[in-house]
């Protein structure tokens, strides 16, 4: 009985949170309550147990990184290159394009998505402006850059962030494992813009002149400050990179990180703490908690074993549904929720693999299809919603189908190239 | 002294009018605000002047610093072009917060003490209905206090 109202409240709160008719954080905080008062999800378990509760690696490593961005936002960075990018392009649409989707896709690794969205489409849209072009089809191949970029690392995309705490992935392992199919699909899909964008790229040489006079000198006015950041940014990624060598988790780095960053910035702690996105935090907090609820009542071991018996020793078509079943409900539901409630599942079917490589396997097949689900739809990722605001703001309005028409075809082309990498890296 | 007794016509806007025109008004007038009223006429929001200007300055110019120091001068003066046909609706906060009113007969230190709490220069007074009667500027308000004269 306790499974099924467990299991009714969470597909309750999943429908709300889809269909975004209630605020999100409102819709898990009541479930989550809910979960608790109703004794589905114990307590003490939910607060101090790794796998059966609130991973608060998980919330630690989002809260540090919150911090170290919120201060290198300051620094004006990214105003700076999308501008020095523009003049570069000299006003040519496709080579405009490429630079920007390359800024953004080696940001996203490091920065969350929807930080380096909000960093860089304001700019954009100055500089569209400027060239009197359409902005849309730049901010929708931005946003797509992004969400393929933010795949290569743990800390690129939220989803990323709870499979290697679920799963025990290093920093390198996403490196090792996600970072060389992140670049092979990165490359592919700036030449698929070529095609893809071909009908708005229009030239128009007499307003060059209007963006040479953009001045993007003035946008770093602490350049000591944009080194320090940087430093201590580099920092952080080698602790990282240095977790098998010093055992020291992601989010105590991160935390590190963010204290040394408040430090050499010499920002006020209030001003720092209040870049941090206390919502999202709040909404995963609750999310972990209605998943607890799903794991004691036994939901997930049910589910569980149905995908066990189901995949049989069929580990490739375990991967293979993984990887396009996350890529397609990735597409329609916000990635965040869906990794949280999946992980549990896919641990206990890594679990059943014949050994550690082929376990793997389906991991990184599981962040492979929820990452690039991302790119699905105008409402799969964050970082989408955020661009289609900052568009509509700005009166560039950028409609869900004239998003989702080049994000379905990115997502086939992208879920197609990872899953041949998964069979010819772990299968063969 | 009540509310009534001090209060004065304003200008105002609605959330259909064009930003432009509620800062034409605002400036026109030598407003430190506006008012915004509904179709009944009853007070929907009463914005400071500063936030009569975060309407007109484009919002990634207000979150990003950085961006507006690389607009060169030449455009930077003509940064409230962007408005376009933005009107006063599209501008205002999503979240809903009360408009700063008082009712007729409240005292000079009820006026007082919410425009010193809300930090408003300016307050909507409304009759029982809701319907706004007048307003009552900083200005005004210090200039009905029955100071001390600094020279007693």
């Amino acid at each position: 009985m306790s499974a099924i109202i467990s299991l009714a409240i969470f597909a309750v709160a999943f429908f709300f949170i889809a269909t975004e008719k209630v605020n999100k954080v409102k819709v898990v905080l009541i479930a989550a309550g809910a979960m608790l008062v109703l004794g589905l999800a114990p307590g003490a378990d939910v607060f101090y147990s790794e796998h059966e509760g609130i991973d608060w690696n998980v919330i630690f490593l989002l809260l540090g990184m919150m911090i170290i961005v919120g201060i290198i936002k300051q620094t004006g960075v990214f105003d700076y290159l999308a501008i020095w990018a523009a003049k570069k392009s000299k006003g040519r649409p496709y080579r405009l394009m490429v630079m920007l989707m390359i800024i953004t896709a080696v940001a996203s690794p490091f920065l969350d998505n929807v930080t380096t969205i909000m960093l860089v489409a304001p700019v954009t849209i100055v500089v569209c402006e400027r060239l009197d072009v359409p902005a849309q089809p730049y901010l929708i191949a931005e946003v797509l850059a992004s969400n393929i970029g933010g795949a290569a690392t743990l800390i690129g995309d939220p989803p990323n962030i709870i499979i290697g705490s679920r799963a025990g992935l290093t920093f390198n392992d996403f490196l090792i494992h996600m970072t060389p199919i992140v670049v092979v699909v990165f490359v592919a899909f700036v030449l698929l813009t070529r095609v893809l964008f071909r009908k708005s790229f229009r030239y128009n040489p007499d307003r060059v002149a209007e963006v040479m006079a953009l001045q993007e000198k003035r946008a770093i006015t602490d350049p000591a400050l944009l080194v320090r950041c940087m430093v201590v940014l580099a920092l952080v990624i080698v602790g990282f990179g240095l977790h098998s060598v010093v055992h020291v988790e992601p989010s105590i780095v991160a935390l590190v990180g963010a204290g040394v960053m408040i430090l050499v910035s010499r920002v006020e702690v209030s001003e720092s703490l209040s870049e941090v996105e206390w919502p999202t935090l709040v909404f995963f907090v609750g999310l972990f908690v209605m998943v607890a609820g799903l794991v004691h009542t036994g939901v997930i071991s049910t589910v569980g074993d149905w995908a066990v018996n189901a995949v049989g020793d069929n580990f490739f078509g375990a991967a293979t549904s993984l990887l396009f079943g996350s890529a397609v409900l990735g597409a329609f539901f916000d990635n965040i929720p869906y990794a949280a409630t999946m992980a549990p599942i896919v641990e206990g079917l890594v679990a059943q693999a014949p050994d550690p490589v082929t376990g793997q396997a389906l991991w990184w097949s599981f962040a492979l299809g929820a990452d690039f689900g991302g790119n699905g739809t105008a409402v799969a990722a964050s970082a989408n919603v955020v661009a289609i605001g900052i568009a509509a703001r700005a009166g560039h309005r950028i409609s869900f189908w004239q998003f989702t028409k080049y994000g379905i075809l990115v997502t086939i082309l992208s879920s197609v190239m990872a899953w041949v990498y998964v069979y010819l890296r772990y299968f063969m | 002294m009540q509310a009534r007794d001090i209060a004065v016509q304003l200008p105002t806007v609605t959330v259909h009018d064009p930003v432009a025109k509620a800062v034409r008004v605002m400036a026109m007038g030598g407003l430190p605000g506006l008012i915004v009223v509904d179709d009944k006429s009853r007070p929907r929001m009463v914005l400071p002047g500063t936030q009569v200007l975060r309407m007109a300055v484009p919002g990634a110019f207000q979150e990003d610093p950085a961006l507006a120091r690389t607009i060169d001068e030449a455009h930077a003066d003509l940064f409230w072009q962007a408005l376009g046909g933005l009107t006063v609706g599209d501008c205002l906060p999503r979240q809903q917060v009360a408009p700063v009113t008082v009712k007729l007969e409240a005292t000079l230190l009820e006026v007082a003490a919410l425009m010193a709490r809300l930090r408003s220069p300016l307050v909507a007074v409304v009759d029982r209905t809701g319907e706004l009667a007048g307003a009552i500027t900083l200005g005004r308000l210090l200039t009905s206090l029955a100071m001390p004269d600094l020279d007693d």
